[in-house]
């Protein structure tokens, strides 16, 4: 039977790193820098890296809401909303000196208002809005607004200028990290790690500060090898964010691999622009943020979302498509019978998987996980 | 040619003498019958007149495919660009009310439900893409359409539908994106709204192969901003105790302003609702027999149970004085200036209700409220439309604990029964009424 690593071999290839907790307090210690609690999904972290703030993600946290605050969004909404609201008003989020709000979909712009304004936030808030519908004059003048909006805002808050230069340099640092990133979601197949360390390390950038997470990338990078290294089945991956994280181990262990991500915290936020950079870094900070690949919520259309779809299973030779998405998540929703129908006409089998940011797999989707994979080891076998 | 002609005719010859005639024929079966007795005061004639108007719509647009340009359209959309070159607008929200009530809603939903659409998703959604799948539609047929219009102030959630539409029918979709609102819109977010305005125009005008005519579309500007005084004007005579109407009947009888707005129809139909609501007030007739207690409903209806649910409520002598749905048709015509077009309609779209944060909301819904001496208020927390629904939760609290009235936070879709729990959810209300004493 083909396997990938062992879990045990995945856990010992990386040394630990510092926990959210650690990182907020490690960078204000010894660097005296800021910390801002970060909603989920595109935001411009190069003007947080200037400014010197250390951007903390919260993709929920995973399990059920607690707190007071558990039921003050209705339990048709998405975890992801419900859990951030819980875990704010609950002072989880207390070791953050602010927090940002990006208006990704109805619910997290409702969340925004409703922590700020009715309770639930009691520090520093910002939000940001991205444009939608894709490239148009419009929008590139309204991203550039915005983003001097944000920034203007910013500097006032930490009492920092943000020069040209400083920014020119952290769109730097952020190209570098994107281009290690691609190049190791890219190389997938070569690379000799599991996917559960590979999307730790992955996901340790949602809150290290970057030169740290650079750092962790490069030397990943340098384990790329010039053959495959991975023998299970290769797929691609699309949904929301990678919980529960166990969902991977699951993968690797029923003997599949993800060999293409479009994971929205992950492959959806990884920019590929080959070293191109405009002198002016505003007009470059515009460009690298709508050059992301197609993402639901900014409402890119769908036909264009299916074309990279289908370019990513075919870079990577995926031989199945798992859509692993979250219940109530409606810009990720919305497409499921698209991508439906663009794999299903080329003969790749699809499995839709919905999640509610749980803390583990059920043991249902686990087998319907080890199923689908059984079901395509069955096919090949055929072919 | 063909095509153009009975488009004509639908609209201005056979179709309004099909519909007198079957209006014969319907007083004709009911003469001799005596008016059902019941917990609401005499219909409003108006309402005659309201199904003329919106069966004749609909009857139009069974040939306007081929005969003028069709543009799908949200709500929210500023129509007034649409309307000088000639495009016939057909609401999908509002043909999916229609299935609401109707019920055809599970069937519609089902058949996309098979393609993988989530019935978490809206139902209003599920509807349309329901009936664009089988092509089942009370309205007889709906025509394709040329352009698909969208904006994004009452929801992102009609740009997944549209885009998944756009898809399917092969046709431009044209947004605009309203960045969200908290106190006053930014500068460059009301720069961003008119740019986009500019920038469909030039799309509107290629699909309809004719150019927006400056004099007519200030026209079209003044008659919507007149239409939404009008439609205000109607609301606002429910201040009046009794209430010559219900806010139910508020709901059935926005469908002008929503689909219709801009044109004289519209305004004309709201010239004759005006004047029956204030012969109304003037006579002390009410929209329900007995006004014991007034009531603000916040949020959508649940168009599958509005003669149910108005029934419950008015055998106890409440009545639903006022809504923030029907509201927001009214509110936002104020902001329009026929003297800056672009600029004043940027700033009008953008400031609607749902793209406006939850202190401007709770301010709507205290002042309602106030205005129209509520003693008590339902917020229906509808499954379907997440940003009408998030934060009702601390609404009803706030309400509860600063006007001192009894809230009622009801579970419930806007469109799909099958989202409705109905006697739990009866329990609840009768419950409600009973805490009023």
């Amino acid at each position: 039977m083909t396997q990938t690593l062992s879990t045990d071999s995945r856990e010992r290839a990386f040394p630990p790193a510092p926990s959210r907790r650690d990182s907020i307090h490690r960078q204000r210690d010894a660097h005296g820098r800021r910390s801002m609690a970060v909603l989920p999904i595109h935001y411009p972290k190069e003007i947080l890296t200037a400014l010197d703030i250390l951007a903390v993600e919260v993709w929920g946290p995973p399990g059920p809401p607690r707190g007071e605050a558990a039921g003050r969004i209705q339990s048709y909404v998405c975890a992801v909303v419900r859990n951030a609201l819980a875990f704010l008003a609950s002072g989880g989020a207390d070791a953050v000196d602010g927090v940002l709000f990006p208006h990704t979909c109805d619910s997290l712009q409702g969340l925004a208002t409703q922590a700020t304004d009715l309770g639930g936030w009691g520090k520093a808030a910002f939000v940001f809005q991205h444009p939608r519908g894709g490239e148009r004059p419009s929008a590139r003048r309204f991203a550039l607004e915005e983003l001097r909006s944000l920034a203007r805002e910013l500097e006032a808050w930490t009492g920092r200028s943000l020069s040209p230069e400083l920014l020119a340099a952290a769109i730097r640092l952020h190209d570098e990290i994107d281009s290690c990133r691609a190049s190791l979601l890219d190389g997938r197949a070569r690379l000799p790690i599991g996917d559960p360390e590979l999307y730790a390390l992955l996901r340790r950038g949602e809150w290290l500060w970057p030169e740290e997470h650079l750092a962790e990338l490069r030397s990943a990078v340098g384990r790329l090898g010039p053959e495959p290294a991975q023998t299970g089945l290769p797929l691609l991956v699309t949904g929301y964010v990678p919980e529960p994280m166990s969902l991977l181990a699951t993968l690797n262990d029923a003997g599949a691999f993800v060999a293409a991500d479009d994971y929205a915290a992950v492959g959806r936020r990884v920019v590929r622009r080959n070293g191109v950079a405009d002198a002016d870094p505003w007009t470059d900070l515009v460009s690298r943020h709508l050059a992301y690949p197609p993402c639901p919520t900014r409402g890119i259309d769908q036909a264009a979302r299916m074309r990279h779809l289908v370019s990513l299973a075919e870079a990577s030779g995926a031989r199945g498509v798992l859509v692993h998405v979250q219940k109530f998540c409606e810009p990720e929703l919305f497409d499921v019978p698209a991508i439906l129908a663009a794999f299903t006409a080329r003969g790749l089998p699809v499995l839709v998987l919905e999640g509610e940011l749980e803390r583990s797999l059920s043991g249902q989707a686990e087998t319907r996980v080890e199923a689908f994979v059984e079901l395509l080891r069955a096919r090949g076998r055929a072919a | 040619m063909l095509r153009r002609i009975q488009y004509e005719l639908s609209g201005h010859l056979v179709g309004p003498a099909l519909l007198r005639a079957k209006e014969w024929r319907r007083r004709r079966s009911r003469r001799g019958l005596a008016p059902k007795a019941g917990p609401f005061g005499p219909p409003l004639e108006s309402a005659r007149k309201l199904k003329e108007l919106m069966s004749l719509h609909y009857l139009q647009g069974r040939f306007a495919d081929g005969a003028v340009p069709v543009a799908w359209v949200t709500s929210g959309f500023p129509v007034e660009l649409l309307r000088p070159l000639g495009f016939f607008t057909l609401y999908p929200e509002n043909h999916a009310a229609m299935c609401g009530v109707a019920r055809t809603v599970p069937e519609l939903s089902d058949a996309v439900e098979k393609e993988g659409y989530s019935r978490d998703l809206c139902s209003y959604a599920r509807t349309d893409l329901g009936c664009v799948a089988t092509g089942k539609t009370p309205a007889g047929r709906l025509p394709k359409p040329d352009l698909l219009a969208c904006c994004t102030n009452i929801c992102q959630t009609v740009l997944y539908w549209y885009k998944a539409l756009a898809r399917r029918f092969g046709v431009p979709l044209v947004l605009i994106d309203t960045p969200f609102v908290y106190g006053e819109a930014k500068p460059h977010h009301v720069a961003y709204v008119r740019e986009q305005l500019e920038e469909l125009v030039s799309v509107a005008e290629r699909v309809s192969g004719r150019r927006v005519d400056p004099q007519e579309f200030v026209a079209v500007i003044a008659r919507a901003k007149e239409g939404s005084r009008l439609w205000g004007e109607c609301l606002a005579t429910a201040r009046s105790r009794p209430a010559p109407w219900t806010g139910f009947d508020g709901f059935f009888h926005m469908a002008p302003i929503v689909a219709l707005r801009g044109s004289e129809a519209c305004n004309a139909y709201y010239r004759l609702l005006l004047d029956e609501l204030r012969d109304r007030v003037a006579r002390g007739t009410g929209g329900i027999r007995e006004e014991r207690h007034r009531l603000l409903w916040d949020n959508l209806p649940m168009w599958f149970a509005v003669r149910e649910l108005s029934t419950l409520f008015a055998e106890q002598g409440f009545n639903f004085v006022c809504t923030s749905y029907t509201n927001a048709w009214a509110e936002a015509g104020v902001l329009v200036d026929p003297a800056d077009p672009y600029g004043s309609i940027a700033r009008a779209y953008t400031h609607i209700i749902l793209n406006q944060d939850l202190t401007n909301r709770l301010g709507i819904l205290r002042r309602l409220a106030r205005d129209y001496a509520c003693d008590g208020a339902v917020l229906h927390s509808d499954r379907s439309c997440k940003p009408y629904s998030i934060g009702q939760v601390d609404l009803k609290d706030r309400l509860g604990e600063e006007l001192g009235i009894r809230v009622l936070l009801l579970e419930a879709d806007h469109n799909d029964p099958r989202a409705w729990a109905a006697e739990p959810g009866e329990n609840r209300i009768a419950a409600f009424m009973e805490s009023f004493g």
